[in-house]
């Protein structure tokens, strides 16, 4: 395929994407808002997740189960979920076969493995709901890929489900879905302590050990550099998604940057807490430490709770305030991206602008509208905050995980096992990330001991 | 005959995830210092693999002790955040 019509394909691809990421957005809210609470509508403490929607009945994935799998398909009072795990993966069948529409490709060649895909990301979140899984974070993306790899490696793709294999096109919808959470306004939520100890460390961590993997450790493939980086510097998983998808990083790549996340969130989860108790240090200064360090935010949750409930608050929403930088982080790798790393040979020097424009992957403009109009949604009043927070909670960050759970399956069918060797056996991804976190250990210390300790500490004490 | 291996293999990969699931890790998660992690986080109603904020099962909300003890802002603009929880 030639250059031009790749990209031809590029844009195709992220315009539909876009299209019906944006589509989904706005039903999400409009049947929202067509339920809206009569009374009391703008009272956190009555909907502290936001308004109740219609279509959260409309999907679901299995929950936390013990010793008997059944348990999965109950959901905590007892009900049976299937119904809704079933119309989930219905969700996203449907999307699939819109974008196999829209890409040229007809319903009957994508169906049947359309469905065998959904099938399989329902298997991965049966997997990632053992309860000993859950409470150490493992999450999905894991037992996806891994679901994926193994069938991939050993039977093999047969042709019916290698047509419906579109898992770069799931996962740009899902990150446009994805773009309603990204709330720019919930930055203000820890004041000017929490800006700067997660807005200050953050982009220099990133920047730092990209440099570092480039440079130093001399890392052949810059997008792995890159990704790498930022699912260490900025919120795991979730990050290193969008900033793959944002430097087109190969599937191999994306693959091992969660799983070396994943492998670490769970070592600082178990091992910071006891360190933060042992050293006798404040609980608000740890939580802080722990919310700019580890990647996940639920192993970020379950550390700082187990110091305490104040240190749980403060990791929590020093988190949240790191995960709202996702769409700034993902725009700037883009625009760098396109414009510097990737361009092409023959472009002129005056011609960086076009150039960017020509080439810059479409759906992260889709992500960004999203995020800044429920932005501006969500700012608008109480009321409306709880609309969006009604609309996201319910509905569109499940269906973003159904996307990116049967993404990460299709990933893992595509991924040969021998492309991820040589970067394993070499090791430097290895001492990227560990390298990375250990600068990121110490600035966010000393950023969170400056700030919460000391220069915005009030003299009230509990 | 390539086919047939990898029939073999996923096979075996398949009887290794039911051992894991329905054996292993059932009673893994009994044992002391496990227990008690997951214990703790079913109280505090901890969805520990959260991948972003929205999947918490509370959504992270500054609390009224918090700004009693941290200067938010310096100029006064303590109020601003559009959706502080007051616990």
């Amino acid at each position: 395929m030639s250059d031009s019509a790749r990209s031809r394909l590029f844009v195709a691809e992220d315009t539909a994407a876009s299209l019906i990421g944006l589509v989904i957005l706005v039903l999400a809210l409009a049947v929202t808002w067509q339920a809206r609470p009569g009374e009391q509508a703008d009272s956190r403490q009555l909907f502290p997740k936001g308004w109740p929607t219609p279509l959260a009945a409309t999907i679901d994935r299995p929950q936390a189960w013990s010793d008997a799998p059944l348990q999965s398909f109950r959901d905590k009072k007892g009900f049976s979920i299937v119904g809704p795990i079933l119309l989930g993966m219905g969700w996203v069948v449907l999307v699939g076969a819109a974008g196999a529409r829209l890409g040229g490709a007809t319903l009957r060649r994508f169906l049947p493995g359309g469905i065998a895909l959904a099938g399989l990301g329902g298997v991965a979140w049966f997997l990632a709901a053992q309860t000993l899984i859950h409470a150490f974070n493992l999450e999905y993306p894991l037992w996806a890929l891994a679901i994926g790899l193994l069938i991939g490696n050993t039977v093999g793709v047969p042709r019916w489900l290698a047509s419906a294999l579109n898992g770069e096109f799931l996962i740009k919808t899902g990150l446009v879905i994805f773009g309603a959470e990204v709330l720019v306004s919930r930055l203000l939520e820890l004041g000017l302590p929490g800006l700067m100890t997660s807005w200050l460390v953050t982009p220099v961590v990133l920047v730092a050990s990209y440099w570092a993997g480039v440079h130093i450790l001399r890392i052949p493939s810059r997008s792995l550099c890159m990704v790498v980086s930022a699912d260490m510097s900025v919120c795991g998983v979730s990050a290193a998604i969008a900033t793959a998808a944002a430097c087109r990083a190969k599937k191999e790549e994306l693959s091992l940057a969660i799983g070396l996340s994943l492998f670490f969130t769970v070592i600082m989860m178990v091992a910071m807490p006891p360190f933060i108790a042992w050293s006798g240090m404040d609980p608000i200064v740890g939580g802080a430490w722990l919310g700019g360090t580890i990647d996940a935010t639920g192993a970020v949750v379950a550390a700082g709770e187990s110091l305490g409930p104040e240190a749980g608050q403060v990791a929590a929403t020093v988190k949240m305030i790191q995960n709202s930088m996702i769409g700034l982080i993902a725009f700037a790798v883009a625009v760098y991206w396109t414009g510097w790393v990737d361009r092409t040979g023959h472009a002129s020097p005056g011609s960086l602008g076009a150039e960017v424009w020509r080439r810059f992957p479409r759906f992260i403009l889709g992500f960004l509208f999203a995020s800044l109009a429920c932005s501006w949604l969500f700012s608008s009043g109480p009321a409306q905050a709880l609309w969006v927070d009604g609309a996201i909670t319910g509905f569109t960050s499940r269906l973003r995980g159904w996307l990116f759970c049967v993404g990460f399956v299709c990933m893992g069918l595509q991924t040969n096992f021998r492309e991820l060797a040589p970067a394993l056996v070499s090791g430097r991804p290895l001492l990227l990330y560990v390298g990375g976190q250990l600068l990121n250990l110490v600035l966010t210390l000393a950023m969170a001991s400056l700030t919460f300790g000391w220069l915005f500490r009030k003299v009230v004490e509990p | 005959m390539m086919r047939t291996h990898g029939a073999r293999r996923l096979a075996a990969a398949f009887i290794l995830v039911t051992l894991l699931w329905g054996g292993v890790f059932p009673r893994l998660m009994r044992w002391g210092p496990l227990a008690r992690h997951i214990e703790l986080m079913d109280r505090r109603e901890v969805n520990v693999a959260a991948m972003y904020y929205t999947e918490l099962e509370r959504l992270p909300l500054r609390p009224l002790w918090f700004e009693q003890r941290v200067l938010l802002w310096p100029d006064g603009r303590a109020g601003m955040a559009s959706s502080s929880g007051r616990e």
